[in-house]
């Protein structure tokens, strides 16, 4: 079956659920979700406002789910929602939200847009609205099990050279160890070093740890794209994979969407409990700090601040353990202005970095990144999040700025005793 | 005294000068709002008019209108004219009683068929006729034969204007106002005929007959007698407001004309009855004034001789003039205090709101069951627009 506006439309009324109708009688249209969003403040056009990004959704719930909706719509008054509006907003829904939550934080009557931006998604991606960088990363993700179509091999390669590099085993396919590590395709391909750090400090720490060659993708492009089947499939991977090697934990990587994806919206996909617990890198090497697992020879001295990756900060709540972390490993950590729940989004995530129509005003916005980091002027910028990471230090090279990106964990692996 | 006398003949015989008189003339005029040429058109008339005959019939009410004519302390133009018009038939006034008074209005009737003014005052008990039974005869019965030879109908009192206290919530007798009344019962024969066979034989439906309302608890005497006088000089009744009141006396209600007026416009108000503000005799508004509602002549005309108001002696208008003045919610409750028991309504609007929210929450809730299990799996291959 090929996507409609039908099937659109379908997908809209299905997601419409009680907390949509709250959010949307509630609205007192007061705008101040304008200011909040990363593509209002940085372009000054309000047609990035979020909630204005949701009217065909709002439309659509109004002469559904209303009284007077209703009415209208029996007596033909309303006008239906059609695929040319869907198209004039597809740009507003894939391209200028990446997913990162800070209008939800500012709605004086508690709205959560960003819920409704991901369900909208859902409806948009069905009627044959969703961009062809989606789409493409999203067959990829489901025919060869990584958006960017590392398969297996590709991982196998990697391993050798990391233990190659550090003379470690990598651990595969463990079966009954404690924790099973997801990676993010970039991790994979752009950042390797990643999985040697790991090593390191488990080593160190003597965590019980296992990847798995069946599925070792923690990314879901269902989630970004909108198409809750798709990420209930991707999330089922894993939970197989978990259930294989018998695993009491799995990682989260560094990887925003990933812990959304398997922290908070996996078992509701899947439609079950997960029989394992879900952890952030981030959380697991603070839980490790705190019980001395962690002992580290020397401390970072350059000048550091942290990048909140949205999905982790603000919408996973992993907020005071990369602090624990960074006041563990250097010696001048700087806060950027609003960093924490307030930080503001890189510009690419939420599917943004993966769609190429959106190339320049990722770009554009980032000048928002750039105030944030000219206001405390570090020497490096640590963060969380492998998306993030890329789009950053694309942005910096933009905007001419040299500020090397780091990984917090390959930083605490670097100055292990 | 005659019965044929003119008015005129019967003033002067009582010692009224024709300079009073015509003061009489003048000050009706005014009050009337007519202009100073129609005094004299006014002074000959009444000079003229032969004394009219007027049967005043008492039903459910107080005494209190009669009170309000009849109490003056020296005797005045207007209660002489009541002296000197010929009342036939009044349960308080007359000598008579039992069956010599019955016979005196049958009397009054057959003689004066089609010309006598009937004045009523009290409501008409029809929830069950057997209250405020005169001489055996209902009050329904008494009104339906005596309106029929009436050349007008004056509704005296808030009782026969618009129900007045007997009609007040919850209204034990059934009572109705006279306009009520005969809006509902006036095409019925009456029961009990008291006057003769031929004035049986000519009544006829009392629908159409003319009715002055003349309200007020009691009304203003000057009011009764104002009206009465513009009758017998016009031969018609006055202008009207949509109530059936003469507009000359209750065009203006009692907060345009209030000389309290000034204190409301400044925002002055008495919030108590011994504060700064009653004192000084600032605006009574927040304690239940129904002045800007109210329309009678009171602020004007005043009482006990032009002496005083209620307003002018610290007490907030009741509003009696008004319909349903009695239910109005309590008289020292500001007018923009709800009436009703707000909380109440309250509770049962948000229980139908509820209910109504509810109702339209399951019909909802069904319709996205219903989707959802129309729902057909999204493939990667779903994500494409084909053709």
């Amino acid at each position: 079956m090929s996507a409609s506006l039908e099937r659109g439309i379908h997908a809209f009324k299905e997601q419409i659920d009680a907390p949509v109708a709250a959010f949307f009688s509630s609205c007192v249209r007061c705008g101040l979700c304008a200011e909040a969003c990363l593509f209002f403040t940085e372009t000054g056009d309000p047609v990035y406002t979020p909630i204005h990004k949701l009217e065909p959704l709002r439309r659509v719930w109004q002469q559904e789910y209303t009284f007077w909706g209703r009415t209208a719509k029996a007596l033909g008054l309303s006008r239906p929602v059609t695929d040319a509006e869907l198209n004039k907003w597809e740009p507003l829904v894939y391209d200028s939200c990446t997913l990162c939550g800070r209008c939800s934080m500012v709605c004086p009557v508690g709205n959560d847009i960003t819920y409704m931006i991901r369900k909208m998604r859902e409806g948009m991606a069905v009627a044959g609205h969703a961009p062809e960088g989606l789409v493409s990363a999203t067959r990829r993700a489901v025919t060869t099990g990584s958006p960017m179509g590392v398969k297996y091999p590709a991982l196998q390669a990697q391993i050798r050279n990391v233990e190659q590099e550090t003379g470690l085993s990598i651990p595969v396919d463990v079966t009954g160890a404690d924790y099973l590590l997801l990676l993010s395709s970039m991790e994979i391909m752009n950042f390797p070093e990643f999985i040697g750090a790991i090593a390191k400090i488990f080593r160190k720490a003597g965590v019980s740890w296992t990847l798995s060659s069946q599925s070792f993708e923690a990314t879901n492009s269902g989630i970004q794209i909108g198409v809750s089947d798709i990420a209930a499939e991707l999330v089922q991977r894993i939970v197989d994979a978990a259930a294989k090697l018998q695993v009491k934990s799995i990682i989260s990587p560094e990887c925003g969407h990933a812990y959304t994806a398997i922290r908070w919206e996996g078992p509701n996909l899947v439609g079950k409990p997960f029989d394992f617990k879900v952890v952030h890198i981030l959380e697991l090497l603070d839980e490790l700090r705190a019980q001395g697992r962690i002992k580290l020879g020397s401390k970072e001295t350059q000048k550091l601040t942290y990048h909140d990756p949205c999905q982790i900060a603000r919408r996973g709540g992993v907020v005071k353990q990369p602090r624990n972390l960074l006041d563990m490993v250097a010696e001048n950590f700087v806060e950027m202005p609003e960093a924490g729940t307030m930080n503001w989004c890189c510009g690419a995530g939420g599917g943004v970095g993966t769609n190429e129509r959106a190339a320049e005003l990722r770009l554009k916005v980032f000048r928002r990144k750039q105030s944030q980091l000219n206001a405390v002027k570090p020497d490096a910028l640590v963060s969380a999040c492998s998306n993030c990471r890329i789009h950053l230090e694309e942005g910096l090279e933009e905007y001419g700025m040299e500020i090397p990106v780091l990984s917090l964990t390959e930083t605490i692996a670097a100055h292990l005793e | 005294m005659p019965k044929d006398q003119s008015i005129g003949e019967a003033l002067r015989a009582r010692g009224i000068s024709r300079r009073g008189f015509l003061k009489f003339c003048a000050a009706t005029a005014s009050l009337m709002a007519l202009p100073p040429s129609m005094v004299p058109i006014i002074a000959q008339a009444l000079e003229r008019a032969r004394r009219p005959s007027v049967i005043w019939l008492s039903f459910q009410e107080c005494t209190g209108c009669t009170e309000s004519l009849t109490r003056s302390h020296s005797p005045t133009v207007e209660g002489l004219i009541f002296d000197t018009i010929s009342l036939d038939y009044h349960h308080t006034l007359q000598a008579a009683s039992g069956a010599a008074a019955e016979a005196a209005r049958a009397a009054a009737m057959q003689e004066n068929w089609g010309n006598y003014i009937l004045v009523v005052d009290g409501s008409i008990p029809v929830g069950d006729p057997g209250y405020s039974t005169i001489a055996g005869i209902s009050n329904m019965d008494m009104l339906l034969e005596t309106a029929a030879g009436a050349a007008a109908i004056v509704s005296v009192g808030s009782c026969a204007a618009f129900g007045g206290i007997p009609h007040a919530n919850p209204n034990p007798t059934g009572a109705l106002s006279v306009a009520a009344f005969i809006r509902e019962y006036g095409n019925r024969t009456p029961n009990t005929f008291a006057a003769d066979a031929a004035a049986q034989a000519a009544h006829t439906d009392i629908s159409s007959k003319p009715i002055i309302n003349v309200s007020g608890c009691p009304p203003i005497p000057v009011v009764i007698t104002g009206v009465l006088a513009h009758f017998l000089t016009f031969g018609k009744i006055p202008d009207l407001d949509s109530l059936g009141r003469p507009l000359a006396f209750y065009g203006q209600s009692i907060h345009d004309r209030c000389y309290r007026r000034p204190f409301y416009d400044k925002g002055l108000f008495a919030n108590t009855f011994d504060d700064e503000g009653a004192k000084k005799g600032w605006c009574l508004y927040k304690l239940g004034c129904k002045g800007p509602t109210t329309y009678n002549a009171c602020a004007t005309t005043k009482w006990n001789d032009g002496t005083s108001f209620p307003i002018q002696s610290g007490h907030p208008c009741l509003g009696c003039s008004e319909p349903d003045f009695w239910d109005g919610g309590g008289f020292y409750k500001a007018i923009s205090t709800p009436t009703g028991d707000i909380s109440r309504t309250a509770v049962y609007a948000i229980g139908a709101g509820a209910a109504a929210g509810v109702a339209l929450g399951a019909l909802n809730r069904a319709k996205r069951t219903r989707l959802q299990q129309t729902h057909s799996k999204v493939g990667i291959d779903d994500l494409d627009k084909g053709g």
